[in-house]
């Protein structure tokens, strides 16, 4: 069983840097968990001191049910894989992938047996005879996880394994990561800060943000219920557009983005909201939640079109409300086929009820009923 | 167009100065080896005659081979060689501590430079001490002592270079793999690190191999180095220079091996980082 818990983990480097503060967190057995977050988060020194290569300043970590927080690395057993792949460069891929059986005293036969079968599974039979300077980056790449599976680790923990592939490449790799945690069953901890591939991979993603958990959930809960600004911002792209407004109580409770501007409210948030009323707030309306065409309850504003980038598959239109200039740029993510142009104004139809609002101030989320997910127009 | 051809007539000179500049300095520095190259094959009565090549003779390397000269080079060898093997995993492991653990901080790792800071000649009347109150004054363990400890600070600082260029994520990848930190260092870091010790261990012979104020001062006639060796035909008589010459041809051979070689490793050591 390989359940990897923190509880209240803290990293502090000598000069007082923070690496993670207060980390608790529970990874279950056979879970592939993404860490999320901008650089400098804390995600790599969160994967290094769950792999013992940095020992905690405050809390505990442990493995399945063994308190490993004063273990040394090798009696831990996981796998890490790192950004840098970090190949043994005077040992052929061969030896890079048996390297950890070696360790572990296994006779030579039963390594070679291992490494061939692991070298099968990720085509690299070929270059087994290889030094790493010599291969590609997506082969490195292929070394590094092998390196990690052979051993048949408790976890896997993969540091940004992906950040250094092409596009392509890195696009197939996710689906391969994804295939080979559904056939190994092991838990897996995924460090990136791509949010793409924290929304495909994982079965929860954790957002870290200057070494704090700022909220852990699977990845539709999160973009559905953003616990603050920070993780409504990072975790989509283009992020949620924010708009400052007052939120007036009444009987037609209304949000006024200017004098003269006021939304009417959504009668099903009317009351979760209504404890922010008299209050300035942050109005959060993701791209995808504006519209062209009219329906009920979705409120008509008209956008000054200032840039529109012509995707293909969408088309993402930047431009500002017409009604209060100077308010906020505003992004709008709009069906294949419809691309206006700058200088155009165009009357977007926006959907309050998938709206959030924020406390500007704390820039948490003020708490609502989930609605169930807006379902896109074309 | 023309303004193209201006600028390529232009940048073609430049290329032609630059050359002539090149090829001046080369001259320059390889202008007393040739010359003491052709004193040295020439008759050394003729070593001051006119005439690029007037004669061809060995006579001044039998002169050389007659006196002390072939012991005072196997004494080189051995007092290169082993200077360096002293002080190699001295300075291999204190530079890997300094690099990867900060050992003794900023201060004392400046502090470990103190004596390459110091003129020699403070430091070889207190070697003498010491080497006399140890009996081995005239001996060459005495001079591969000193020779390893004036080797040591420096040997150190360029482990310690190549040991931070080798990527902490190899070791922490070896330890999660089932090394203990011992097993990282030995079976991962230091096969990485074999061109910067080759490199290392190049230069610190060089430097041992050319050294002379301490040589001239700790060594016997039994021990005397090339240096030494070479200094003892100036004699009252005069300089042999003819000998002299011979002499410094032989004395510079392996170190042209040596500068090829610490090319080839210093380019290796430095590209190794490309593997990521
Ligand atoms: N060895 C170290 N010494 C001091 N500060 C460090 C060290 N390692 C990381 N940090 C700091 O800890 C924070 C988190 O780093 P890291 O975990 O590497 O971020 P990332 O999320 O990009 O992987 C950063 O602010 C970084 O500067
Ligand atoms: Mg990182």
């Amino acid at each position: 069983m390989a359940r990897i818990t923190l509880d209240r983990v803290s990293r502090v480097y000598a000069g007082g840097a923070l690496g993670v503060q207060d980390i608790s967190l529970d990874v279950a057995d056979g879970e592939f968990l993404v860490l999320l977050g901008p650089s400098g988060c804390g995600k790599s020194t969160t994967l290094r001191l769950i792999a013992g290569l940095e020992e905690v300043t405050s809390g505990r970590i442990s493995i399945g049910d063994r308190d490993v927080t004063d273990l040394r690395p090798r009696d831990r057993n996981l796998a890490v894989v790192f950004q840098s792949y970090a190949l043994y460069p005077t040992m052929t891929v061969r030896a890079n992938i048996g390297f950890g059986l070696r360790m572990r005293g296994m006779p030579a036969s039963e390594i070679a047996a291992r490494v061939d079968q692991a070298a099968a599974l990720l085509g690299l039979t070929p270059y087994l005879d290889r030094k790493p300077a010599v291969l590609s980056g997506g082969q490195r790449q292929r070394v590094a996880l092998g390196r990690a599976i052979v051993r048949e680790p408790e976890a896997f923990l993969l540091d940004e394994p992906l950040s250094n592939l092409d596009a392509q490449l890195r696009a197939e790799m996710r689906a391969e990561l994804v295939r080979l945690h559904r056939s190994l069953g092991r838990t897996i901890v995924h460090v990136t800060h791509d949010q793409v591939e924290a929304m495909t991979m994982g079965d929860r993603i954790c957002i870290l943000r200057a070494g704090r958990i700022e909220q852990v959930g699977a990845p539709l809960e999160v973009y559905a219920s953003p616990a603050n600004m920070f993780v409504a911002r990072f975790l989509a792209s283009p992020p949620m557009n924010f708009l400052p407004a007052r939120l007036e109580a009444g009987a037609a409770p209304a949000l006024v983005l200017a004098p003269g501007v006021a939304w009417p409210v959504p009668p099903a948030h009317a009351e979760a909201w209504g404890r922010a009323a008299g209050r300035p707030v942050m109005l959060g309306l993701r791209p995808e939640d504006f519209h062209l065409e009219p329906a009920p309850g979705r409120i008509a504003c008209a956008l000054a079109v200032t840039a529109v980038e012509a995707l293909g598959p969408e088309t993402i239109v930047t431009g500002d409300l017409v009604a209060v200039p100077g308010l906020a740029s505003l992004k709008a993510r709009l069906g294949r086929g419809q691309v206006p142009r700058p200088g155009e104004s165009l009357t977007l139809h926006a959907d309050l009820t998938a709206a959030h609002l924020f406390d500007p101030a704390t820039e948490a989320v003020i708490p609502r009923p989930s609605v169930p997910q807006p379902v896109r127009s074309a | 167009m023309s303004m193209a051809g201006r600028a390529g007539s232009r940048g073609r000179a430049a290329q032609a100065a630059l050359h002539l500049g090149l090829v001046l300095a080369c001259l320059a520095v390889l202008l007393p080896i040739l010359w003491v190259t052709r004193v040295a094959v020439v008759p050394a009565s003729m070593s001051y005659a006119p005439g690029l090549l007037p004669e061809l003779s060995g006579e001044n390397f039998e002169a050389l081979f007659a006196g002390r000269f072939p012991r005072s080079y196997v004494n080189s060898l051995i007092v290169a060689a082993g200077s360096v093997a002293l002080a190699m995993p001295f300075a291999v492991t204190l530079g890997y501590a300094f690099a990867r653990f900060g050992t003794a901080g900023r201060a004392g790792r400046f502090a470990v430079l103190a004596t390459q800071m110091l003129p020699p000649v403070a430091l070889v009347l207190p070697a003498f001490a010491i080497l006399r109150s140890l009996g081995l004054t005239n001996s060459l363990p005495g001079l591969v002592l000193v020779y390893g400890a004036l080797n040591l600070p420096f040997l150190t600082w360029i482990m310690m270079g190549f040991f931070k260029g080798i990527p902490v994520d190899l070791e922490w990848a070896a330890m999660s793999d089932g090394a203990t930190a011992g097993q990282a260092f030995r079976i991962v870091v230091l096969p990485t690190a074999l061109p910067g010790m080759a490199a290392a261990a190049v230069l610190g012979f060089i430097l041992s191999w050319n050294e002379f104020l301490f040589a001239l001062v700790l060594s016997g006639p039994r021990t005397a180095t090339i240096p030494v060796a070479l200094a003892g035909l100036q004699t009252s008589n005069g300089v042999q220079i003819g000998t002299v010459a011979a002499g410094v041809v032989l004395a510079v051979l392996p170190l042209i091996v040596a500068s090829r070689f610490i090319q080839r490793f210093i380019v290796e050591g430095l590209t190794f980082g490309a593997v990521k």
